[in-house]
């Protein structure tokens, strides 16, 4: 595939900044790691959950996303699932989370864990 | 036990034949529960007791709730809140409080309140409910066991 034929892309995940934060924190101490990767799995009551690893280095098929320094790498299969998605990271009191604000999911289950698309 | 509680049904049997009412009444009191409630209670996981000395102020507690909704019925709710009710049963273990009213203890009873913690979420769960039969994937949303 020539580049020309493709579109103006824009970041197939963009980050928020509490998002960006976060995972600066969780990779201070792990020089080993170079980044994040999300997947998603056939998982939950509405078909697909999201998965967050620590990962060491680049997959073949992974896409990267460089933001503000920090590195996510997006499995082959989430690609499409995820393109357009921002990912934030929540905290209070009793839980903390990274959200996946994902435009082309169809319907979630309660608890905002399972999707599907 | 026996000879204590066969007094006052003796009782309430003779005041029965003139006044019916009122032996419905007594039939009524809260005995049976009160044995039930050695068994009736939650355990709370280390990593749970934990989390909670380290985010809960002084005179605040977590409060577990069972409503219903979540994709499978029931749903586990958390929330931190300082006001006892009469219904509450308080649970403590190193200084941590948790409480459940009795209406959610009866679907958590016998199941351990766990602090998670994972990269993609870390949150207290319900874990080893004998009272549920299936979960949603996040652990909130349960069903019953019938």
């Amino acid at each position: 595939v020539s580049k020309r034929k493709l579109l103006p892309t824009r970041a197939a995940l963009t980050l928020t900044p509490a998002a960006v934060n976060k995972i600066k924190q969780l990779l201070q101490n792990k020089p080993d790691y170079v980044g994040l990767r999300v997947g998603v799995r056939t998982r939950g009551c509405n078909g697909l959950s999201y998965t967050l690893d620590y990962t060491k280095e680049k997959g073949k098929a992974d896409e990267e996303v460089l933001q503000d320094g920090v590195r996510v790498f997006i499995e082959k299969k989430a690609q499409l699932t995820l393109l357009g998605t921002e990912m934030d990271y929540v905290e209070d009191k009793l839980s903390s989370e990274f959200v996946f604000n994902n435009p082309n999911i169809k319907g979630t289950c309660g608890c905002g864990e399972s999707f599907s698309i | 036990w026996l000879q204590s509680s066969l007094g006052p049904v003796r009782q309430c049997l003779s005041v029965a034949s003139t006044w019916p009412i009122r032996w419905n009444s007594s039939s009524t009191q809260q005995r049976p529960t009160e044995m039930d409630s050695f068994q009736d209670q939650i355990f709370l996981s280390d990593t749970c007791v934990k989390r909670l000395s380290e985010i809960m102020q002084k005179g605040e507690f977590l409060r577990v709730q069972v409503e219903g909704g979540g994709c499978s019925g029931f749903q586990y709710k958390f929330s931190v809140d300082s006001v006892k009710n009469k219904e509450d049963r308080v649970f403590e273990k190193r200084g941590v409080e948790v409480v459940v009213d009795q209406d959610s203890l009866e679907f958590i009873k016998g199941a351990t309140l766990d602090f998670s913690e994972e990269l993609i979420r870390s949150s207290f769960q319900v874990v080893n409910n004998p009272q549920a039969e299936h979960g949603c994937s996040c652990g909130t949303s349960f069903s019953i066991k019938v």
